[in-house]
Formats: C-alpha cells, sequence, structure tokens
C-alpha cells in the first residue's frame, strides 16, 4: 500500500467516503459504481463503512473497518433501542409503552439488519476484487495492481497478488520479446553475427548487465558464485537437440528476482539460439559448398569454351587448306581423300560445336535469333553434309510454301544430329525417311525423321534425352552422347518441341521435331 | 564508287596459317588483301590506308577484338565482318551488334563467307544509320542496335530484320524491289526466294505496325516490291 491512489474520487475530497452500493454487489471493481450519502444516517461521527471501488481516500485498514463496521451494526440499534425504553419508562404513560416499544423494536432491528447488509457488502468488496483478479492473472490475463490500505492480512494478501501478477506479466512479456528475436534469427547471416545478437537480445529479453555466448564445451566454463549484494551468475546450456553447442553466461541486477521460471524461460532461448546456431552452421556449409560448385562449373565452362575454340582455330585452317586444294585443280577436286578430310572436318566441327552449345544452354546464354527458312531445303542440305551416299533418303514435303521460323543455325545442328543418328542407328543399308507436315491450326511444321534400324529399347526410352545418353546397344559408338539433349533444348529456345514417335512395327526409330510455321505467303 | 577497282580487304586474325589460306582464298576471288596479326598492327595498317571491309577475328591477343572494332568504328566508318568462334548465341554477339556488320562463325565455309562480304559491300551505299529514324508518333527505328519503339514499347529486331529496314530506311519513300530486298537480307540466294521476303515483311508488319492489317508504314506495292514511308498517322 505504499504507492499513492490515483483513484478519481479520492481526488475528490469535499465527497465524504462513499458506501458500495449494497445492490451493485457484482461490481466492485466498477470505477464509477454509484455511491450515496449514508443512508442509516446515524448521527454519530463513527466512520462510515469502506470501500469506494478502487483504493481509500482515508487511510483505514479492512481490520478496523470490519471492527467498526460491526460495532456500528450492533451498538447503534442497541443504543437506540435502550433510549426508547427509557423514555418509556419517563412518560409511564402504558397506553403508549407498548406500541412505542414494538415500533422502536421494529425500528432497532431494521436498522441493524441495513446496517449489517451495508457493512457487509462493503466489507466484502476488496476481497471480491481480489478473488477477481486472482482468476484473471489464473486465466493468464493482465490485472492491474489492487491498492488497500493498511498492513493486515488482507492488505498483504493483495500486496502478494500484484506481486506475482507483476511477475507474470514481466514474463511475458519476456516471452514475446523472446519469441520475436527467435523469430528475426536469419541462418543466411552467419554464425558470428548470429551469436552477438542473441547476446544482445539475452541482455535486452532478460535486463541482464552483460552476457556472452561461449561456443565451447559448457564444462570448460567455471560456475561462478552466487555472492549476495554482487551481479547475480546466471548461465544455461546451448542446445540443438542432443548435441551441446556452447553456453550462455551474464549477470543479473543483485535486486533483480530470479525464479524457476526465469530460469526455464533462460533454457528455452538458449536452446531456440542452439537451434538457429546450428541452421547457421548448415546453411554456411550449403553457401559454401554451393560457391565451390559454381567456381567447379564456371570453370568447367571456360575449359569447354578454351578447348573449344583452340580445336576450332586447327579445323578452321584445315577446312579452309582443303577447300583451296580442292579449288586449285580439277583432278585434286575429285580426289576422295581429300572429300574425305573435309568431311571429317566437318564433322569435328560440330561435335565441338555440340559440346559449346552445352555449355550455353546451362549458362541460359542461349538466345535463338529466329528467321523464315524452308525447311525442306534446310533438310536437304543438311543430308548432303552428312555424305551418307549408300544410305537411302527420302524427303517428302507435304508443307509446301511454308516457312518455318527458327534460328539457322540451330536449326541446322538439330537436323545434323538426328540425321547422324538415323544413320548411325540405322543400319548401313537401311533407309532414312524424312517427312514435313504442317498443322494450319496451330500454326505448326513438324518434321518427322524415321530410320529402319532395331527402334529404341523401352529402359532406353526413358532416358533418351538426358545428357551424356547414348542407346545401351550403342553404349561404344562414337558422338559426344549429347545430341537429344542438345537438340530438344535448342528446339525449345526457339518455341519448338522433340519427342520420339511409338514404337511401331516394321520401322526403326522415329522424332518429330516441331516448330513455329508460316504458311505460305502472297506478296502483300 | 569505282566499279572497276579491286575492292580492298583488312583480314585481321592471330592464326598465321589462316592469314595465309584465307589471303589467297579472297585474292583469287580478286580482292586485294592486306592482314594482320593482331590489334596493334591492323591500327598500323589502318593508318597506311583505309580498306574497304575489315575482316576480324574477335579473340585475338594484345587488342581485344571487340575493343579494336570500336577504335575502328570511331575513327572511320568502315564496314566489319566479324569472324570468330564465337557464334551469335554467346552472349558476347549481342555487343558485336553495335560494331559490326555482320558475323561469320569459325569454321567458315569459303562460299558463305564471299557471299557475306559480297552483301555488306553491295549495302556500302545504304550503310545502317548510327543514329534513330522518327517514322511518326509510334514508331522509331534503332536500327544500328537492332530495335525499333513502336508506341513506346521497344520491340528488338532480326538481323534480318534489321537488313531489310536498312535497305529500305535507305530509299526513305522509294519503292525498293523485292529481288533487291532478297539480295539484302539473305547471303544465300540459292536458297532463299521471294516467299522469304513476303512471310519477312508479313512477320515485320505484325511487330511494327500498329494495325498490321491497315499497315502505315511498310506499304506493298504490288508485283514490284515494297516502301517504307514515314507516317503523321497514328496508324
Amino acid at each position: 500500500m505504499a504507492e499513492p491512489t490515483t483513484d478519481p474520487d479520492a481526488a475528490d475530497p469535499p465527497r465524504t467516503p462513499a458506501l458500495e452500493a449494497p445492490d451493485a454487489p457484482d461490481a466492485p471493481e466498477a470505477p464509477d459504481a454509484p455511491s450515496f450519502e449514508p443512508e442509516p444516517a446515524p448521527a454519530s461521527p463513527a466512520p462510515a463503512p469502506p470501500a469506494p471501488p478502487r483504493g481509500y481516500g482515508i487511510g483505514l485498514s479492512f481490520r478496523v473497518l470490519l471492527t467498526a463496521g460491526l460495532i456500528v451494526a450492533a451498538v447503534l440499534p442497541l443504543a437506540a433501542f435502550g433510549g426508547i425504553v427509557v423514555a418509556a419508562r419517563l412518560y409511564s404513560d402504558s397506553r403508549i409503552v407498548g406500541p412505542l416499544l414494538i415500533a422502536s423494536i421494529v425500528a432497532a432491528a431494521f436498522f441493524g439488519l441495513l446496517a449489517a447488509a451495508v457493512a457487509v457488502a462493503a466489507l466484502t468488496a476488496p476481497l471480491r476484487r481480489i478473488t477477481t483478479a486472482v482468476e484473471r492473472v489464473a486465466a493468464g490475463e493482465p490485472s492491474p495492481p489492487i491498492h488497500l490500505t493498511g498492513d493486515d492480512e488482507l492488505a498483504r494478501l493483495a500486496e502478494s497478488h500484484n506481486r506475482i501478477a507483476a511477475e507474470a506479466a514481466r514474463r511475458n512479456r519476456e516471452l514475446g520479446a523472446l519469441l520475436e528475436a527467435i523469430a528475426g534469427y536469419n541462418p543466411a547471416g552467419g554464425v558470428e553475427a548470429l551469436n552477438s545478437r542473441a547476446e544482445s537480445d539475452a541482455c535486452a529479453i532478460f535486463s541482464l548487465i552483460d552476457c556472452r555466448l561461449r561456443l565451447v564445451d559448457p564444462a570448460t566454463v567455471p560456475t561462478e558464485e552466487d555472492i549476495p549484494g554482487d551481479p547475480r551468475p546466471m548461465r544455461a546450456d546451448v542446445r540443438a537437440g542432443s548435441d551441446t553447442l556452447g553456453v550462455l553466461t551474464g549477470h543479473l541486477p543483485a535486486t533483480r528476482a530470479w525464479e524457476r521460471a526465469d530460469q526455464d524461460l533462460l533454457d528455452l532461448f538458449a536452446s531456440e539460439v542452439g537451434v538457429a546456431l546450428r541452421n547457421a552452421e548448415l546453411f554456411g556449409q550449403i553457401e559454401s559448398q554451393n560457391a565451390r560448385l559454381l567456381e567447379l562449373d564456371a570453370a568447367k565452362d571456360e575449359f569447354l569454351r578454351g578447348i573449344s575454340h583452340n580445336l576450332q582455330t586447327p579445323l578452321t585452317s584445315i577446312r579452309a587448306y582443303v577447300d583451296q586444294l580442292r579449288a586449285s585443280s580439277d583432278k585434286a577436286g575429285r580426289d576422295r581423300r581429300l572429300q574425305i578430310v573435309a568431311e571429317q572436318a566437318d564433322r569435328l566441327t560440330r561435335l565441338v560445336r555440340q559440346l559449346l552449345t552445352v555449355t550455353r544452354l546451362e549458362a541460359g546464354v542461349l538466345r535463338p535469333d529466329v528467321e523464315v527458312i524452308a525447311v525442306g531445303l534446310r533438310v536437304r542440305r543438311a543430308w548432303e553434309a552428312l555424305n551418307a551416299g549408300d544410305v537411302a533418303f527420302e524427303l517428302r514435303d507435304e508443307a509446301r510454301g511454308w516457312l518455318a521460323v527458327a534460328d539457322p543455325d540451330q536449326l541446322d545442328q538439330v537436323l545434323w544430329a538426328l540425321l547422324d543418328n538415323a544413320v548411325k542407328y540405322g543400319g548401313r543399308d537401311g533407309k532414312v525417311e524424312v517427312e514435313i507436315r504442317s498443322d494450319d491450326a496451330s500454326g505448326r511444321l513438324h518434321v518427322t525423321i524415321a530410320d529402319h534400324g532395331p527402334g529404341i529399347s523401352d529402359p532406353d526410352r526413358a532416358r533418351l534425352f538426358a545428357r551424356f545418353t547414348r542407346g545401351a546397344a550403342q553404349a561404344s559408338g562414337d558422338g559426344t552422347g549429347l545430341g537429344l539433349y542438345v537438340s530438344r533444348q535448342l528446339l525449345r529456345t526457339m518455341g519448338g518441341e522433340l519427342r520420339l514417335e511409338p514404337a511401331r512395327e516394321g520401322l526403326g526409330a522415329a522424332f518429330t521435331l516441331s516448330l513455329p510455321g508460316e504458311p505460305p505467303g502472297d506478296e502483300g | 564508287m569505282d566499279q572497276h577497282r579491286p575492292r580492298r580487304i583488312l583480314l585481321v586474325d592471330d592464326d598465321q596459317s589462316l592469314l595465309v589460306v584465307l589471303s589467297e582464298q579472297l585474292s583469287d576471288d580478286g580482292y586485294e588483301v592486306a592482314t594482320a596479326r593482331d590489334g596493334q598492327e591492323a591500327l598500323r595498317r589502318l593508318e597506311a590506308g583505309w580498306p574497304d571491309l575489315i575482316l576480324l577475328d574477335l579473340m585475338m591477343p594484345r587488342v581485344d577484338g571487340l575493343a579494336l572494332a570500336r577504335q575502328i568504328k570511331a575513327d572511320a566508318d568502315l564496314p566489319i565482318i566479324v569472324l570468330s568462334a564465337i557464334d551469335t548465341a554467346d552472349s558476347k554477339a549481342r555487343l558485336l551488334d553495335e560494331v559490326a556488320e555482320d558475323y561469320v562463325a569459325k569454321p567458315y565455309h569459303y562460299p558463305e563467307l564471299r557471299a557475306r562480304i559480297q552483301r555488306v559491300l553491295l549495302r556500302l551505299g545504304d550503310r545502317i544509320p548510327r543514329q534513330s529514324l522518327v517514322l511518326g508518333p509510334n514508331l522509331t527505328l534503332d536500327l544500328y542496335r537492332r530495335a525499333a519503339t513502336v508506341c513506346g514499347t521497344e520491340v528488338q529486331l532480326t538481323p534480318t530484320e534489321s537488313r531489310l529496314l536498312g535497305a529500305l530506311a535507305a530509299n526513305l519513300g522509294e519503292i525498293v524491289a523485292t529481288e533487291t530486298l532478297l539480295a539484302r537480307g539473305w547471303a544465300d540466294t540459292e536458297e532463299a526466294g521471294p516467299s522469304y521476303v513476303w512471310v519477312s515483311m508479313r512477320r515485320l508488319r505484325q511487330k511494327i505496325e500498329v494495325d498490321p492489317d491497315r499497315p502505315v508504314h511498310v506499304l506493298t506495292v504490288r508485283g514490284v516490291g515494297y516502301r517504307l514511308v514515314a507516317s503523321r498517322e497514328d496508324g
């Protein structure tokens, strides 16, 4: 009851201590509960029974008030009754003594009951307030402190309730701050940043003087002795699962209470910090692994680019010299050997380009420059460049006049890879068939390239378009194993698609590529 | 320009063996060829006299090919064909649009290279303008960076589209024959036919006309060719 009351009623000096209205027992805490002047109007200046809703204007304890109330309720009616008996004796008029006595008994009983009811209502008001407040705290709700005057049992009860409520409210605040702090821990920040943040958070949440988080075995950090009057040491192990990562130590102001519930809260904080630290560690490991992989990947791409350039330089010369030799004389022009050198140089060039395309596809830097192209001519040219003279070739163009919309260089790469596969896997005396169709509705062109080889086995079909795979039967075959992968990816960057046709009796593997197309154009 | 004077080509490449064979091939076709093995040598050669065209390898030691091309373009607006192991798919290739008229991937096919040289030399008269060309409230062309701005939105043009527009823009308002456009747009005219021009012009209209069915800038002259006109109309 040390705190001065701030009640508005108390700040209103002219008003006499108001009685709690007996008909409002359920609103003991209502600050504006109606009050009225004492009705029994005993002339004595004896203090009226207590209880303005909150606090007391004049400092009288519950015990004093109870005593005073009982006296008022028991003695006043008795005194009044006695007075009337004495008066009756004085007048000794038997006609009026009888009724007067009866009337005075009735009046005394009435006033006694009234005074008792008022006293009980007023006296139980603080009890009700304490009960309500305790219930609120028990339900986890905040409870404003109860102010009772005096130093008796009830005042001490209120005081101890106030202390418990204040501590519960403080722990609630600490828990809220703790949860907020934990939610803000970002594993991407790194272990050290997290460590210093956890230290400052612990100081802020638990109002510590200092705090240190050491990622060492807790056994190596000696426990400090608690010397009364000195800042009070505290500590909590930092755990993540079953692992102990370190220990959190710090000091509390000597005046601060530190109870089991506070230690529980600190342990909770420490274990959450432990989990966050473990996450940060793992995150850091993944980050560094990721960075390393990216480095390796970049190095691989750089290597491939470099080697492609270094391979292409001599190939360019070889090709140019062969062309020049073949052009310089008729005899050399017909020389089959020179022809083979030229073809093989072209083949190597295509393989090198395929490797380069993979690195570009993966880096996402490939961007097609689309033009309009007559696919039929392009297929025929690709076939001729392949120079598979002994393999029969049939081109059926059902989409005459249509032009595909594609990057010419990239389309050439695709056609070459698919035709090369058809020759390679179609058997030497097989026949390669190409059919071009248009789909007017979707405005697309479809090109199917089919061979008459053994076809593709079911297990192979599933992984055909993956990188570095070949049909099992040709595991030792030449080529990079990239042809179908590169072809499909190239087509997709051009808004096209490549798919394998279902197996058919009597036919080998058949692939269909589709591309955006333009119907035959007329002028204008 | 004097049609009888042999065209001069400066060939810049760090591969000596390629310089020998390519200069022989070009000489056989009647070009006057000078060679340089690196950027510094190329700049010295340029001081002595300007060629009609420069054939440049992008990956040269000492002066980076791109830097050299920029330097040449800053000094004199000479046409440049980049001959490089970098193909058009490379991220660096975008940068070439600023400085190069065309590029050919290594290993090259000589007939294709020759066709491209001829095409670039043919276009000497109608070089791609370096400034924006405002054709109306809704169309501005920036052909040197292969872009057009249509109603405030920038669209990218393909190399062929920008070549076709370049040929049309050089004769703004005049009719350009379909055959001429075919020759300017495609190096290999054996494969390409008039329908290439027709379809490309149709696609171009989709890109740069506000209403492709009622074109106001790219107009067809039936049976002859096409005209590019400036128009105040909103299209």
